[in-house]
This record gives C-alpha cells, structure tokens and sequence, in this order.
C-alpha cells in the first residue's frame, strides 16, 4: 500500500525564498510542511501559489531555502520528483485538434510509461474523470468542464503518489466546480493519491480538503487541519418564523448572547446544554421553530480577519 | 452516493502502476518518434499532411524523370551532390516553413509546454527531440530522391563497373545531404520557436530563407557568376545558409556545378561560418527553451 510506505511529510519547505528581478519576493521565507491526504493550498492570486508549485516540479530554483517533495530535494532531485508528481496546471494546455486519447496517451509516453502501458492508461485515466465515447473526438470541440477533466486525466496517467492541481475548478460553472471537487475527492480518498490544491476560493475547497495552508505575500499565515480550523468558531443557527427579538431577549436572560443575522440568531456553541437551553427558550414562548442547525464560521471568514491584523500589524 | 449524484463517474476502480518506467533516453526517443511523424502529418488530418506531401513529390519527381531518360539511353541528368540545387532550395524552405512551426509553435501557441517540463524531462530534451525529429524528417525529404536517382540510373546502365561508379558517386551525395539537414533543422527550428503564432512562425522561416538565399544569388551574379574567381564571387555565397552549405560543398570537392562559386581559399571560412552558424542555433534554441520551462 502507497499510504503505509508514504513519508511523514508529502512536501516540506524551509525558509523557502524566491526572489524575481527587482527583488521581488514571490516567497518570502515560507517553512510548511504538507501531510498525506487532501491539502488546499489557499491565497490571494500573486500570494506565491504559483511559485510554490514551480519549485517543488524542480522548474524554477528557490533563491534561498530547501524544499522537498516526498522526501527529494526538489534542487538535486527534480527528475525523480517529476516521476512521481502530476501536475495540472491552471491555464489553458490542450491543442485542439487531437483527440483526448491520442494527447493523455503521448503524454503518457513522456511520463516513462512503455506505448502499451501508455495507451490503457490513458483509457483508464479518462474513464476515471468521466470521459467516455468524447474522448475520440478533438479536444477543440470539447467544452470547459471536459477539457478540466482532460487536464485531470493527463496528471493522473502516469500514476502520480502526489497530484498538484493548480486552480482546478477554474472556469467552470457551479456544477461543474462541485463535480470536480467531488471527483477530486474520490481521487484522494480512494486512488490512494495526496492531492495539493491551489486555488483562491477557500470557500469552495474547504469541502474536501483535510488540511488547509493558507499563503499570503509569499509567507505562511496558517497551516494546520481543516477540523481545527473550524472548531474555532462553532455556532448554533436558530430560526424561528416570528419572535426573534423575544427569542433573543429570553436568551439574554438565561445567559446566552446572540446575534442576529438576517433572519436568523447565531448563537455561541458552548456545549451540549446550549441545545438545552435554546429548546427551553423557544418552548417557553411557544415560537414556531423551523430551524436549528450547527454551523461553523466559513473558514474564509477566519483567514480575512487573520489576513486583515496581518496587514495592520505591517503598516 | 456521490458516484449517483454526478452521474458520470462510475466506480470501476483505480489500479496504479507498479511496471517498469522507461528512462530519459526512452522518453526522448518517443517523443523524438512522435515528432517525426508529426513532421509529415502523421497523427494531423489530411490538411497536415498536403505539404509534406507536395514536398516530397516535388522532391522525387525529378528523379523519376532522370529513371525514364536514363532508360532512353541518356546519361544520368543531375550529380548526386547538387541535385536539381534551386528546385530542392524550394522544396526546403517550403517544408521548413511549414512543418517547423508544425513542431514547435504549435506546442507553444496551445501552451502544452508546462506539460511536458512537470514529466521527468530535462530543459535541453524537449528542444533536443525536435532538433532530431526535423533533422531526421528533412534527410528522408532529401536523400529519397537521391536513392530514386541511384536506383533509376544503375537500373538501365551496364556493368558492374558502372554501378560501382555510381555508388561512388552517391555516397558524396548523401553526405550533402546529411550536412543540408543537420544545418537546416536547427536554422527552421530556431527560427520558427520565436513565436507561437503559426502565420508569424511560417513568415519567419520562409521570409529567412528566401530573403538570404536572394541576397546572396544576387551577390553572386553581381560578382560575375558561379564560374567567376574574384574574391567578391568567393564569398558572397557566405550570406544564406544554402549558398554557404553549397559552398562547403564545393571546398570539400563538390564536382558538379552548384549555386556558388568556387570558393577557392575561402573554402575553410565556409566551414568554420557553417559550424558557427549551427552552434548560435542550436544555442538559441536551448536558451529559449531554458526561458520557457521556467514561466
């Protein structure tokens, strides 16, 4: 099994600096280390994303630093590090006018895999993205949901321990995005494949991803697993059709602060007594309840303030 | 569950591939392959696939001619080492102009290139499995029609002495053309890798080649033609790069009557400009590949 050979850490960086001409940082002393399993790498665009994943393909070098994917130097070793990556990188990749068979399968070729091998993997991959009797035709008469799922299918071909996908659900409409994701998702949980995703809307990948890294100027702001991220900041959505002004009232009186948001009461999750305690206010008044829900901040929500204190402690 | 909702992802497994991987050496070879079959449209539609084939029907055709004539009883029409020398500048600045960009820029127009420098290729393979794919594609171009010739004549000509003779001949030849598509190759190439817009790309290497080739007949003619032996005769073969392989091929003791003159003394700076050129080729196009891996 990959997952019990895998090392500790999928990519590890330390002081990584990439400096561009004019001494711009792209990343400025970035040390993170990346588990096994799904990982959004998250940003603003120009946060360093990009950088990030060119250093770790060996395709650029790192000013000052080290960085290491699945225990190579990404310096020394950028060969045997690309025989293990898949890369899907953000823009537009695909010629035309070939078939997605004929590309994932030459592409395939260049990933090492002998012609025949190429070829069923090339079948397999773009059955696995959900590509079937299209993938005859040219890629130019695709549309934008099958071409990221051609993208897909070429960094898969060669069996990568590691995929980088860069701005994945780029372009593609909310179907589309929420098939993707779903589909990535399956390729983390069941390929048996550590998955980086970059992307700028943290919103959309925080659903299937494990563990968050969030980026910004180049440098760390936070990374750590989704679960602690979002344990901050547990709250209880409570709705009711008329009263909520009365409801949070008697709230205030048995001790519990909440606000109002839109139509509905957010109310700190202390515990399990909170439920208590909001079922015996509503009882009380004898208010139509229609919800009562557990929800957690967005974790974007989190990474704008701490973006925000960041920026202020800077000026 | 999630397989029912989105429809079109079926659970049929995944299966990961623990089988031998091919080396780097592999790998340039199958893209070399790839390449070269590309070059003749082979993979491409049937649009791809016209000029190459005008080409080298234009190419052979010639040959064909000299197999009937020979067989009529006329000695063979051209020498190996010219070979009907305007007609297959044509031929390869055509094929040049639009299978160079076939290669290059269309790689670099679709954006493929980020592609194949994640796979575990070096900076230098990409630009070097092209260089051998084109060169490879322009020695078929150019020593079919030599071997059309070879063939034809020896066909019709009696004794062995005079198939020896032929032979001999031949061999010269094929050297030419060897020099022709080493040279050539990495001039279209180069040329062609400046831009990814195909119109621009094909412009560059016609207008190149057709430009420098015009430059220097006009010199020539100008310094009083191919047999002329003034200095200004000598050397103005060294502005295009088929003037200077012609010139090349009169120093190493090219017969036949070419698009130069003899370039007498000057021989040995035909050779030395030829290597000089095919080095600043093939030195742009790894620099430009070297910029293109890292953006």
């Amino acid at each position: 099994m990959p997952s019990s050979q895998a090392p500790a850490a999928v990519i590890e960086t330390t002081a990584l600096t990439k400096l561009y001409p004019g001494n711009v940082a792209a990343l400025d002393g970035l040390t993170v280390a990346v588990s096994p399993g799904v990982t959004g790498l998250v940003g603003a665009n120009g946060a360093g994303k990009s950088t990030l994943i060119k250093i770790l393909l060996g395709l650029i070098v790192p000013t000052k630093g080290q960085a290491k994917v699945l225990g190579h130097d990404c310096e020394t070793s950028g060969e045997r590090i690309r025989t293990l990556l898949g890369y899907m990188p953000e823009h537009d990749c695909l010629p035309p006018d070939v078939t997605a068979t004929e590309f994932v399968t030459h592409l395939g070729r260049i990933s090492g895999l002998p012609p025949t091998v190429a070829k069923e993997r090339a079948a397999e991959s773009l059955r696995h993205v959900g590509l079937h009797e299209e993938r005859y035709r040219p890629i130019g008469t695709y549309s934008t949901g099958m071409k990221q799922r051609v993208k897909l299918a070429q960094a898969l071909v060669g069996d990568p321990r590691l995929l980088l996908l860069d701005e994945p659900t780029n372009g593609l409409d909310p179907a589309g995005r929420t098939a993707m994701l779903e589909l990535i998702a399956r390729i983390g949980a069941e390929f048996g494949i550590s998955i980086v995703i970059a992307s700028h809307l943290l919103g959309e990948i925080e659903r299937i991803c494990d563990h968050l890294v969030a980026i910004e100027g180049g440098r760390l702001l936070r990374a750590d697993t989704i679960t602690s991220f979002t344990q901050v900041s547990q709250v209880l959505a409570v709705e009711v059709e008329e009263g909520l002004a009365q409801l949070q009232a008697e709230l205030a009186a048995r001790g519990l602060t909440a606000s109002t948001h839109a139509r509905t009461l957010l109310v700190p999750l202390g515990g399990d007594d909170t439920y208590d305690v909001v079922r015996d206010c509503v009882a009380a008044l004898a208010l139509p309840l229609c919800r009562l829900e557990q929800r957690r901040h967005q974790v974007e929500e989190l990474f704008r303030d701490e973006a925000a204190g960041e920026e202020a402690s800077h000026v | 569950m999630s397989e029912v909702a989105t429809g079109v992802i079926h659970d049929l497994g995944y299966r990961g591939y623990d089988g031998p991987r091919l080396g780097r050496v592999q790998i340039v070879k199958a893209l070399t392959w790839h390449s070269f079959r590309s070059a003749f449209g082979i993979g491409r539609g049937v649009k791809g696939k016209i000029v190459p084939a005008l080409a080298v029907i234009a190419m052979c055709l010639p040959a064909f001619v000299n197999a009937f004539a020979v067989a009529r009883g006329n000695p063979r029409l051209f020498g190996y080492d010219v070979y009907v020398p305007t007609l297959r500048v044509a031929v390869v600045t055509l094929f040049l102009a639009a299978q160079a960009p076939e290669l290059v820029s269309r790689d670099l127009r679709n954006h493929v290139l980020p592609l194949y420098f994640c796979r575990p290729l070096r900076r230098g393979d990409y630009p070097l499995a092209k260089y051998l794919a084109l060169t490879m594609a322009l020695l078929l171009l150019i020593e079919i029609p030599l071997l059309i010739l070879y063939v034809g004549t020896i066909a019709s000509v009696k004794g062995k002495g005079a198939v020896w003779d032929e032979t001999k001949a031949l061999i010269p030849g094929l050297g030419v053309g060897l020099m022709w598509a080493v040279l050539m190759a990495a001039v279209g190439l180069v040329l062609a890798s400046f831009t990814g817009r195909r119109a621009y790309s094909t412009g560059i290497v016609a207008i190149s080649c057709v430009l420098t080739f015009v430059v220097s007949v006009l010199l020539i003619q100008s310094e009083g033609g191919t047999t002329a032996t003034a200095t200004g005769a000598r050397i103005a073969g060294l502005f295009s790069p088929f003037t200077l392989l012609d010139g090349v091929r009169v120093w190493l003791g090219g017969t036949s009557p070419g698009l130069v003159a003899n370039p007498g003394g000057y021989g040995p700076l035909y050779g030395v400009v030829t290597i000089v050129l095919l080095a600043a080729c093939l030195g742009g196009l790894a620099a430009r590949y070297r910029k293109v891996s890292q953006s």
